[in-house]
């Protein structure tokens, strides 16, 4: 009876404690959910043949990490990811095994996007491409940044040449000259993202892909209208909103990264949001 | 000859029924046919990390195996008083120490390759989930668990060299871990001190260093995995030469065990 009573009591303490704990564990810092990750190199030396796996594993903690936290911001909670840290942990999950192409691939949909941080994923991506030989897609990925968000025309025509070279497809030659000409540069990413949808088997990183689609999309709209508006009044609407009162939209699109829409001094539409999840 | 055949075959038996060994190759073979779930964590290479787990799983399970039977061998036997007796019937020294590293060696090698067996289902059914533009080349696969068995033989000799100096687990078994991490990390080493940063040290600390990669067994030498993961070609002169160096460390080692054993005084 006694022991019955004992084992009851402990049973009691630890539901007590459990749950909090728990809470405690879902919502503590970035930086302890991700975790301390040793340098790449020292790494290396530590684990001996089980690196690759060991990459694998850091890639998969950001992944988790980053979908988790697109979940908690599609309900507008506002939490600011650990962007460098992520880095970190995928740059250092290259220098343990170059040849995963997670690394690559989910550095290019997050943090050229998100963090602006171009010039270090090209570097990142370049790396890959001196062990993946015959993987199109890093010099794809490589020339698309460089059109798009470096006006870098003469890299990524290089690149994306050299991505028509490995894949055979002739497409890529001309993809980047051909969409800054004849669509304009949101069309040109709106082409990209839609490749990458639809090539992407992962549920999260395929909803990061149609969000940012979604935003593009409304952007797009916008700046049609603006135009338009230009156009029959020979002027510039004073906000969005003008575009509404003079009937050329219903209404203006939501952000779906949870900002609002305006119009910068020099008439081009932006949001608030600046299309990245953020405080 | 027949002697060392009947001690092979006692070493072999001893380890088929420790159950212990059973329960950790029963974990493994359940994590392998795990391996199509875990792999479905990859964004863009699902077979690829079925590959890299199965792999990942055989070479630590390969480990274990040879860190415990080689640590536990030799000691034991004398502890027990059973080499005590088995030297009374016409077994020399040399025999016993081969015969026992054979029924080692005889079990990892089987594991290995019925590990491999295992494998292959596993990885055609995670590849054809989400087909990967690279094909499975299963010569690497396989050239990649035949380095792994040959690497950990040598873990094993290591082991049961430190075994036959030893009178208890402790020394045999953690030496062997220090030799073996050591002997992963030896290459990596080895090329930073070759390098610019080599340059900024003391001559005599990089000939140390250069002297001790010469000395250790190079593990890292032993790992083919990331051709079998993604396809790459081997170098066949590359291939032999590791072999060599392999078959040799695991020749000395046991030349060296024999030595010891052979002059060390049994209770």
């Amino acid at each position: 009876m006694k022991s019955k009573v004992i084992i009851l009591g402990l049973i009691f303490c630890y539901v007590l404690v459990v749950v909090p704990f728990s809470s405690y564990l879902k919502n503590r810092p970035v930086m302890l959910k991700l975790g301390y990750v040793p340098a790449g190199k020292v790494l290396r030396a530590i684990v001996g043949d089980q690196r690759y796996l060991t990459a694998e594993i850091y890639i998969v903690r950001v992944l988790f990490y980053f979908g988790e936290l697109f979940g908690i911001n599609r309900e507008r909670v506002a939490v600011t990811p650990e962007y460098f840290n992520m880095y970190r942990t995928l740059e250092n999950a290259v220098l343990l095994d170059p040849y995963n192409t997670d690394a690559y691939y989910f550095s290019q949909a997050a943090f050229t996007w998100e963090l602006g941080r171009v010039r270090e994923v090209n570097s990142m991506l370049k790396h890959g491409m001196k062990y993946r030989t015959w993987d199109y897609q890093l010099p794809f990925f490589v020339g698309f940044n460089s059109a798009f968000f470096l006006n870098d025309y003469q890299a990524a025509a290089e690149y994306m040449k050299r991505a028509a070279e490995l894949s055979g497809n002739p497409l890529f030659t001309n993809l980047a000259a051909r969409y800054f000409y004849e669509a304009g540069k949101t069309d040109f990413g709106i082409a990209f993202l839609e490749t990458m949808a639809k090539s992407a088997h992962d549920r999260k990183l395929k909803r990061i892909y149609e969000v940012r689609i979604e935003a593009l999309r409304a952007e797009r709209f916008l700046a049609g209208a603006v135009d338009r508006f230009e156009k029959e009044r020979g002027r510039m609407p004073e906000s969005l909103r003008e575009l509404v009162t003079s009937n050329l939209i219903e209404k203006i699109p939501l952000d779906p990264y949870g900002g609002r829409f305006y119009l910068d001094r020099s008439g081009k539409v932006r949001s608030t949001s600046k299309f990245a999840f953020r405080e | 000859m027949r002697l060392f055949l009947a001690l092979t075959s006692v070493t072999l038996r001893g380890i088929l029924r420790d159950r212990m060994l059973r329960a950790i190759l029963g974990t493994v073979l359940l994590l392998i046919l795990l391996v199509p779930v875990f792999s479905m964590f990859s964004m863009r290479q699902v077979q690829e990390l079925a590959i890299t787990i199965t792999l990942s799983a055989i070479s630590f399970f390969l480990l274990v195996m040879s860190l415990l039977l080689g640590s536990s061998s030799v000691w034991r036997d004398i502890e027990r008083r059973y080499t005590s007796s088995i030297l009374t019937l016409p077994v020399s020294r040399r025999a016993y120490i081969l015969g026992k590293f054979s029924g080692i060696a005889i079990f990892i090698v089987c594991c290995g390759l019925f590990l491999f067996l295992v494998s292959v289902p596993v990885i055609m059914f995670a590849a054809s989930s989400y087909p990967s533009d690279v094909p499975v080349h299963w010569l690497n696969i396989a050239l990649a668990i035949g380095a792994d068995i040959l690497k950990y033989l040598l873990v094993a000799a290591l082991a049961l060299l430190f075994s036959t100096i030893s009178t208890s687990f402790f020394l045999p078994f953690f030496a062997t871990i220090a030799v073996y991490l050591a002997g992963s990390a030896s290459q990596e080493v080895f090329e930073y001190v070759s390098g610019q940063f080599g340059t900024e040290l003391q001559p005599a600390s990089v000939a140390v260093i250069k002297g001790v990669y010469y000395i250790l067994p190079n593990f890292s030498a032993f790992n083919l995995k990331v051709p079998a993961i993604y396809g790459l070609s081997h170098s066949p002169g590359g291939l032999a030469l590791t072999t060599l160096y392999g078959v040799i460390y695991v020749v000395i080692l046991l030349v060296l065990a024999i030595k010891i054993f052979s002059r060390r005084q049994l209770p």
